[in-house]
């Protein structure tokens, strides 16, 4: 069975300046005394996380709110291993894909059928996984001949189109979606609408960050409310919306 | 201590697929709607032998139908171990953008630098061939000997890939730093001139660990056999490169995506 459980979970970012990066700085360092207060200037730890503690279990849909750098990424990018916790422990089970940045992660001068190769693997699957599901993932993305010219040439719609059929014909138990509804034109965010609520169906786990609370009425059956890096609530969707919808209005 | 890196060596070499596509796909890149795409780099490589082994074969005073093989043989070799230590030191900052997307190993974005290098060398091996071809090949007995020196010069290189790799995603004036070494390695090292030749400063090469390292590679090119020392020093500097570096690895490999 799959899970996922972060036991009190921090995460320090460093934002490293260019400055902070470079080793002169770093030798310069060694002969003075006052090394934190020198030291401070270069690097600045952001606390992305403190100390959240949360399960999920197989079977659940959980959404993931709150506002703008409240740790919704972050917190997918540490249950999908990325970043490594500062402190706290992740234990996890199961296959885990990450579809954060879907337009990302793919070669410019590459074919589309090339990039589906590359992405395919990039994601984990396997060679014969591959073979069986080109075929599948050129006909939903629709793009015909154009899979065999560089996608340099392709419009930002049709690469978009490309990178989310590529990522959602991985089979996960543990999805992570941040953000991914906003999809090429309207009759192709018809057909991505179900095959994302195709891919739903098929995980065991989905995990998905949004800004849109109707879809995470609609999608979701629990809700974790990210506030500052830690979390604000986590329960049933109903009553934790409702309160976020509450706090935003108020 | 080496446990981090150990699974995440083993991990990166069951994806081998990956790391070959991602090397292909620099190579397909460099060359995109060239012609002659990678010979290119056979072409270039023949044009610096040639030059560089008319004048200073001559200024050496040495005899064409040595000095020629042995300077392809050298730069060849010479070629593949330096673009492995210097490509290797953007092998993370450069995959950035896959780095923060997927948790894949992360050594594969190092490996996938050697098996580039490799791939170049044997375009640009074509260039020993034909030189051999003209000038006759010294002994065909040992040049069997050159795939295990290729071998443990691959070796060599990786180690030292995955320690700049790592170094230069937290410094990043690191790739500058080791492009000079290169090039000043390229000069102390007997590549374009001959080992003995050396004679008021023998030291520089005795105790340079990279004749050592190009010897195995090339002598059996050159119908000479490696001796003894040489692959006693070779292969003990493939060993300890490779615990120090597995070791460091292990211990960073949590901060790459925090660093790049």
């Amino acid at each position: 069975m799959a899970f996922i459980e972060l036991k009190g979970v921090t995460l320090d970012l460093p934002i490293y300046e260019v400055h902070g990066r470079s080793l002169k700085r770093q030798l310069a360092q060694l002969g003075r005394r006052n090394a934190i207060a020198e030291g401070n200037d270069g690097v600045v730890i952001v606390r992305a996380l403190s100390d959240v503690s949360v399960r999920f279990e197989s079977g659940q849909r959980i959404g993931l709110i709150g506002h703008n750098g409240a740790g919704k990424s972050t917190i997918l990018r540490v249950m999908a291993g990325i970043y490594a916790p500062t402190a706290g422990e992740v234990a996890r089970e199961g296959k885990v894909v990450p579809l954060l940045d879907i337009s990302l992660g793919m070669d410019d001068n590459s074919t589309g059928l090339q990039n589906i190769r590359l992405r395919g693997l990039l994601l984990g699957m396997t060679d014969s996984e591959l073979k069986a599901k080109q075929q599948e993932i050129a006909d939903f993305c629709e793009l015909g001949d154009y899979l065999d010219l560089p996608i340099r040439t392709y419009s930002s719609g049709m690469r978009v189109r490309l990178a989310f059929a590529i990522s959602t014909a991985v089979d996960a138990e543990i999805l992570l979606l941040d953000e991914v509804m906003g999809v090429g034109d309207a009759s192709f965010m018809h057909k991505a609408q179900a095959r994302l609520a195709d891919l739903h169906r098929r995980a065991e786990i989905v995990v998905l960050a949004m800004h849109s609370n109707a879809e995470i009425r609609r999608t979701c059956d629990t809700v974790l409310w990210m506030d500052h890096g830690g979390v604000r609530m986590f329960g049933p969707t109903e009553e934790i919306v409702s309160a976020y919808e509450a706090y935003v209005s108020a | 201590m080496l446990k981090f890196a150990v699974t995440d060596l083993k991990q990166s070499m069951a994806s081998w697929r990956l790391w070959m596509l991602l090397g292909w796909i620099e190579i397909r890149q460099r060359y995109a709607r060239s012609r002659l795409g990678p010979f290119w780099l056979t072409i270039s490589m023949g044009v610096v032998i040639a030059s560089i082994g008319v004048v200073y074969g001559t200024l050496f005073g040495q005899k064409m139908s040595d000095y020629l093989p042995y300077l392809a043989a050298s730069l060849v070799s010479w070629g593949m171990f330096a673009s492995t230590v210097q490509e290797g030191s953007t092998a993370y900052i450069s995959n950035a953008a896959y780095i923060r997307q997927v948790a894949t190993a992360k050594l594969i974005y190092v490996l996938q630098v050697p098996w580039r290098n490799l791939i170049i060398l044997a375009h640009n091996f074509v260039i020993i061939l034909l030189l051999l071809a003209i000038f006759g090949v010294p002994s065909w007995a040992t040049l069997p000997l050159f795939i295990p020196g290729l071998v443990i010069l691959t070796l060599n290189a990786t180690w030292m890939a995955m320690l700049t790799g790592l170094f230069s995603a937290r410094f990043r004036d690191l790739p500058q730093i080791i492009a000079s070494l290169v090039q000043v390695a390229f000069y102390v090292t007997p590549i374009m001139y001959r080992p003995e030749a050396l004679t008021r400063f023998s030291f520089l090469v005795r105790l340079n660990p990279l004749t050592y390292l190009l010897d195995v590679v090339r002598q059996p090119l050159l119908g000479q056999v490696p001796s003894m020392q040489t692959y006693v020093l070779t292969i003990g500097m493939a060993i300890v490169g490779w615990l120090l570096a597995l070791t460091v690895t292990s211990r960073y490999l949590k901060r790459i995506s925090y660093w790049i």
